[in-house]
């Protein structure tokens, strides 16, 4: 029974601290006005408190005298196969584990991370969509969700080095940082190396790739399963050890940043070594001179924005470094979305949402929420840096036909440096 | 058994059972949650959890009066905030700052505090039941509430609105002798002492440990939470 294992993933993943947030919720349904996709859709189903109401109900059920008093009564059944079947919907197509319920919940409930918890239990009971599945089965076998095998990786890191004429040293041992890019960098936006390379270089920075963790996607935190997120972390985890890094630099990749930083030191064991984000390695060698960038570069009269990617931004704590390159950049044409920072809306590709593609339709019509805000400041380019942000983007400026521009950070970083 | 001897009886012995009943239910709830055990958190913070904490208990505090970083929710849904807001605010002017309660818990703890005028402690206590009134209305009617309602939603609501109401036309001699509407007014307290452990009235506990854990989560990424 696929309720069982489903159950008994919640039962082992329930301490104090999932139990006293389900206890806290009042069910006063504030936290659906925060979700983008309830705000698009209107379907009541896609109130965050309801795509968790499974691990509730679980948890009275098997915790409390009250649940089971109700479970006897016959006022709550027991979680079925069905309810799960139906769930997956919820959690998968109109999900992307943004967290921005979070911010709204008046008991400041971290609806996201209970969230991944149900999807936890979808990865045990086996509901998760079957196109995301596949993904992660690929990168279970052949260590990328697509397709970037050793040959593919050697030979795309070859190509870039030469068509951009950058260094990209390959296992090189004594190297201080690893730098693991996404396979959407490696597949779709090769430029994205070629620009981290640059900065890199010019910054004098000792780094290194490594033909082990050659990836940084994590398509099993995506599908919430534990076993397989620790098993794409290890592959990372164990490329770093080997070559003895200090610190590990994830590229413009965000939910693969959202598992390594901040949930690998909670379920495995974490060399130890920093971790951080290609956008607060930015951020530190401007701030200490490193690299030097073209004040107003960017200033040409068209206007710019920036999108806060849920998993960097908002969970990811590197919200101000995006400003500081952007007001160097274009400090008359960078222009703030609202709500922004800490508070932006998703852009309704993440957690795994633009794999699925029975999900495009809503997919869609949430981004409808971004395309308000982008036209609301009349932006020409906007700047995000996060991949899988970029790819929803660039399909949905393909979908709605738009005519802006959409940019990577690191990009804009790279072609302003100053010799 | 006449009036006087039911106000006795709702006042005196079945208050004081049904103090107990909340007292060791809310405790039972606290320590069986407590009980679960708390993984330790090892992933290293970027930004100070304390200071995390302190600013989530102000919002948490504050979210009713339009601070600037709740302001698009708010216009999402105005009633819930306003109405939702001005019950609780009701509520603790009449529970903690008006005189007539404040002798009740006087008796409890052994000392007493300053209060509110009566007026302002009236018109609040008016505010609250109006309040409950539109959050009842938005519950029959709000797409996602009527989602999330069920038997014990309405019985919550019931259990809270009639000490209120019983309590207003008590002090208004509104309908019905003094002693009738006193003693009313307590059987309904008594009732919904004994309700809140069983129900999610107790979110007012878990308030404390929902907010630390939002300010931990976003004070260690060094966001605000
Ligand atoms: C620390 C103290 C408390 C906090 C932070 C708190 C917070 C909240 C919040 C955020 C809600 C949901 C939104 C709303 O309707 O406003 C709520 C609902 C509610 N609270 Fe409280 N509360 C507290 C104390 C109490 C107490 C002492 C009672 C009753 C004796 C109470 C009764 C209710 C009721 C009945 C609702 C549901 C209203 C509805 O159905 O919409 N609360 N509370
Ligand atoms: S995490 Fe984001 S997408 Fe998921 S329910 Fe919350 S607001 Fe909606
Ligand atoms: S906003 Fe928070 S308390 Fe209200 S229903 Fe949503 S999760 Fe529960």
């Amino acid at each position: 029974m696929k309720s069982v294992e489903a159950m008994n993933t919640f039962v082992q993943d329930t301490g104090g601290w999932v139990a006293s947030q389900l206890e806290a919720c009042t069910r006063c349904g504030m936290c659906a006005e925060a979700c983008h996709f309830y705000q698009a859709s209107g379907v009541p189903e896609y109130a965050p408190v309801w795509k968790m109401e499974l691990l509730r109900r679980a948890y009275e059920q098997k915790f409390t005298l009250i649940g089971k008093v109700k479970v006897a009564l016959g006022v709550d059944k027991a979680v079925s196969d069905q309810d799960l079947e139906e769930w997956s919907k919820y959690l998968y197509y109109a999900c992307t584990v943004c967290n921005k319920c979070s911010m709204v919940c008046p008991m400041g409930i971290d609806i996201g991370s209970l969230i991944a918890e149900v999807r936890a239990g979808m990865a045990a009971a086996g509901v998760v969509p079957d196109d995301l599945m596949a993904a992660v089965n690929k990168q279970v076998e052949e260590g990328s969700p697509l397709g970037v095998t050793d040959d593919v990786f050697e030979s795309r890191m070859e190509w870039v080095a030469d068509e951009w004429e950058e260094d990209l040293p390959m296992d090189k041992k004594g190297a201080d940082t690893l730098v693991v890019f996404s396979s959407i960098e490696i597949m779709k936006f090769p430029t994205n190396i070629a620009a981290i390379a640059k900065i890199l270089n010019k910054a004098g920075e000792n780094w290194t790739l490594s033909s082990k963790a050659r990836e940084i996607v994590n398509f099993g935190f995506y599908e919430g399963s534990h076993e397989h997120t620790k098993m794409f972390l290890e592959r990372v985890f164990d490329g770093a050890k080997e070559l003895g890094v200090k610190k590990i630099v994830v590229t413009e990749c965000g939910h693969a940043y959202d598992a390594i930083r901040w949930h690998a030191h909670n379920m495995m064991d974490v060399p130890d070594m920093e971790i951080t984000h290609i956008v607060g390695l930015i951020g530190e060698y401007v701030d200490s001179g490193r690299i030097k960038l073209k004040a107003g570069a960017l200033d040409n009269g068209k206007t710019y924005t920036f999108h806060d990617a849920c998993k960097i931004q908002r969970k990811g704590g590197h919200i101000n470094e995006p400003r500081q390159v952007m007001k160097i950049l274009a400090p008359k044409s960078f222009k703030e979305m609202s709500p922004n920072r800490e508070e932006a809306i998703c852009c309704g590709g993440g957690g795994g949402v633009i794999a699925i593609k029975d999900a495009d339709a809503l997919r869609y019509q949430t981004f409808e929420l971004k395309v308000a805000q982008v036209n609301q400041v009349g932006a020409d380019t906007v700047v995000m840096s996060c991949s899988n942000c970029r790819l929803q983007y660039t399909d949905c400026v393909e979908h709605f036909n738009l005519d802006w521009k959409v940019a990577g950070l690191s990009q804009l970083v790279a072609d302003s440096i100053m010799d | 058994m006449n009036w006087t001897e039911i106000l006795a009886f709702t006042r005196g012995p079945l208050f004081q059972v049904a103090l107990v009943i909340f007292v060791a239910g809310m405790l039972y709830r606290l320590v069986r949650v407590l009980m679960l055990g708390w993984q330790k958190d090892k992933v290293p913070a970027k930004g100070s959890k304390a200071v995390g904490v302190v600013k989530s208990f102000l919002k948490g505090l504050l979210i009713f009066p339009f601070i600037p970083w709740v302001k698009r929710t708010f216009t999402k849904n105005p009633v819930i905030y306003l109405a939702g807001g001005l019950f609780h605010l009701s509520l603790f002017v009449v529970l903690i700052l008006g005189a007539a309660h404040m002798l009740v818990w006087k008796s409890l703890l052994g000392f007493g505090w300053w209060t509110l005028p009566l007026p302002i402690v009236d018109w609040m206590a008016a505010v609250g039941i109006v309040a409950m009134v539109a959050l009842f209305i938005n519950r029959l009617f709000n797409p996602v509430l009527k989602l999330l309602t069920g038997p014990a939603e309405w019985l919550n609501l019931a259990f809270v609105f009639l000490p209120m109401v019983s309590g207003y036309m008590l002090t208004h001699h509104l309908f019905f002798r003094y002693e009738v509407m006193f003693s009313i007014h307590m059987l309904t307290v008594d009732f919904l002492l004994i309700w809140i452990p069983l129900s999610r009235i107790s979110h007012f506990m878990f308030y404390f440990f929902s907010r630390a854990i939002h300010g931990q989560e976003f004070g260690k990424r060094a966001v605000n939470p």
